[in-house]
């Protein structure tokens, strides 16, 4: 009998751990990541590769470049302290859509509108950013 | 077309810090010389025989064909419904359940069930209840005959080696792997190909051939459940039950590929190789990334049991075979370490999704479709303690089990016997922590 009692603890903590996996968060309960965020295309703007992605107390720059399939800029692994807002600008010779995994925040770039993207880094992790159509990685955020 | 980065998931951990990097590794090396020099000096963990029965009544209920049957009838009506899915529900990887049904919840959560229940997926295979359909459909001739079955024993479990060989390439370097189309045709494809071999090997051919199947029961070895060796279900130590399991033909085979492949992932997510040898990000690159791992984890075991064998003594052919029960787990570990983030964060997709598999617009079976992922709801911090700790434990098991197994094949062993085989499982360690580094 003592084999039995074992079993019950063990089956019903496999229950536990599906059931805490089932919900996800109800997004009425909180703020999702896309009500933090604000997306658009300025008119004006000088997005090119220049230094380091800028970091001010108003938060942290980030810009790249797609030019003929190659990114530049900001690129490869950018590390962004938790909690900090982002700024994002991306510039492309092709129309694409710019999606940020994780906090799946997707915006319309063309070759006339660099898409700019701003959100609060709340979530921690590393998180790519990519072009949607073609695949392209332009960079990783890594929060932390 | 969505590409989820990275086998599935929107997210990678963190570079785990390189305090935690090297207590973790100081405590491997630490506790792998006090097992060698401190450990018990005779065989101790229980054999075959070892064990706490359960219940008459209890093991005549799991043991019946009703209950496998019905496990198996409900996997084969979720398996069903997630190709289906696949096939009609919406185009977008990131909203079509299956893949994440697949990848997430049912690769990776297939290493809990199968540690804390045991063979779960022996005894729930739907294409066992498939193989029995086929037999009632009149392919008897076929199938009585089996005409395969008697080589089926010696072969071990090496025919799981191309079939876990396969699925990881598409779930780890295949370009396309996150689409519906992709996971209906994996589905379907691995489902015709195992139905067609088991009629030719028999029912047996599951549980040496099937991917998932091996991988299962071979996770279970670490569990509290076993078969004793007149049969009994009992209920004993995860040590015990590894160390009384099987030494079968091509278990070390079997060993490395996973553990090969777990190690790819974790390179694949460096930046030394996404900007190094894996910039290019394509089938190329990553085909060979694959192999050179798993070749690598492959000559290292090799090398490390057979020297240990020459030290002691023994003949150096079956090295190989009788200690890799003891790297299992170390698998495990690093499996843990590996993909605990993917199933407790990017897997509350498929609970999402699932309340509506098909995208139909207004169907909410469960509730949950409007819900969004809580990627916080493990911090960094836990995540890096899990990660070190399943490392580290792996380890520690994987070092006692191969002390008792070397205790097993010779009384006097001597402990300095088995140091190129616990040098071995160190720079297992220490290049998994490595690789959670991100160097």
């Amino acid at each position: 009998m003592t084999a039995h009692r074992v079993g019950i603890p063990v089956l019903l903590t496999t229950a536990a751990l599906v059931l805490a996996g089932c919900a996800g968060t109800n997004s009425s309960s909180g703020a999702s990541p896309a009500a933090a965020a604000s997306a658009s295309s300025p008119e004006t703007s000088a997005a090119g590769p220049s230094g380091s992605a800028v970091g001010t107390p108003a938060g942290q720059r980030i810009e790249v470049t797609v030019a003929g399939g190659q990114v530049s800029g900001h690129t490869g692994r950018v590390p962004v302290a938790a909690g900090v807002r982002v700024t994002l600008v991306v510039s492309s010779d092709v129309a694409d859509e710019i999606h940020v995994h994780g906090y799946d925040l997707t915006t319309a770039v063309a070759p006339s509108r660099p898409a700019e993207l701003s959100f609060d880094a709340t979530i921690p992790g590393v998180f790519e950013v990519e072009l949607h159509e073609a695949g392209t990685v332009l960079l990783a955020l890594q929060v932390e | 077309m969505t590409l989820l980065a990275h086998g599935v998931g929107s997210r990678t951990d963190l570079p785990i810090p390189l305090g935690l990097a090297l207590y973790g590794a100081g405590a491997a090396i630490l506790i792998s010389f006090a097992v060698l020099l401190l450990f018990w000096r005779t065989p101790r963990l229980g054999g075959p025989s070892s064990g706490r029965p359960l219940p008459t009544g209890l093991q005549r209920v799991l043991d019946s064909p009703v209950f496998r049957r019905s496990a198996q009838a409900v996997a084969l009506g979720v398996a069903a419904l997630v190709v289906a899915a696949a096939l009609v529900g919406p185009a977008d990887a990131a909203r079509n359940l299956a893949p994440w049904a697949l990848y997430v919840t049912f690769w990776v959560g297939l290493v809990p069930a199968s540690l804390l229940l045991g063979p779960v997926w022996r005894v729930a295979n739907p294409l066992r209840l498939l193989h029995r359909g086929l037999q009632m459909l009149g392919l008897r001739v076929v199938v009585r005959s089996a005409p395969g079955a008697p080589r089926l024993a010696a072969l071990g479990v090496w025919p799981a080696v191309p079939s876990l060989l396969v699925f990881l390439w598409l779930e780890l370097v295949f370009p396309a792997r996150a689409e519906p189309t992709t996971v209906a045709l994996l589905l379907l494809g691995y489902a015709a190909v195992h139905l067609a071999l088991a009629l030719w090997f028999g029912e047996g051919w599951f549980a040496r051939g099937d991917g998932f199947e091996v991988y299962s029961t071979l996770i279970a070895r670490l569990s509290p459940w076993g078969r004793r060796d007149d049969g009994r279900l009992v209920l004993r130590s995860p040590l015990a039950n590894a160390s009384a399991a099987p030494v079968e033909p091509g278990l070390a085979a079997v060993v490395v590929v996973l553990l090969g492949s777990t190690a790819f992932d974790g390179l694949s997510r460096t930046v030394f190789w996404q900007t190094g040898p894996g910039a290019a990000n394509d089938t190329l690159s990553g085909t060979l990334g694959l192999l050179v791992m798993i070749a690598l984890v492959g000559g290292l075991y090799v090398v490390g049991a057979r020297l240990s064998g020459r030290l002691a003594g023994r003949p150096r052919d079956v090295q190989a075979r009788r200690y890799a029960g003891t790297v299992v787990p170390i698998v495990v570990g690093y499996t843990v370490a590996h993909y605990f983030s993917l199933l407790t964060l990017d897997g509350q997709t498929t609970w999402v999704l699932a309340s509506n598999p098909f995208g139909l617009a207004g169907v909410d079976l469960f509730g949950t479709y409007g819900n969004t992922v809580d990627l916080t709801a493990v911090g960094p911090d836990a995540i890096a303690l899990v990660q070190v700790g399943a490392v580290v434990v792996g380890h520690v098991l994987g070092v006692t089990l191969a002390h008792e197994r070397a205790l097993l094949s010779a009384r006097r062993a001597r402990a300095s016997d088995q140091l190129p085989l616990v040098v071995v499982m160190v720079a297992f360690t220490v290049g998994g922590l490595g690789l959670l580094f991100g160097f």
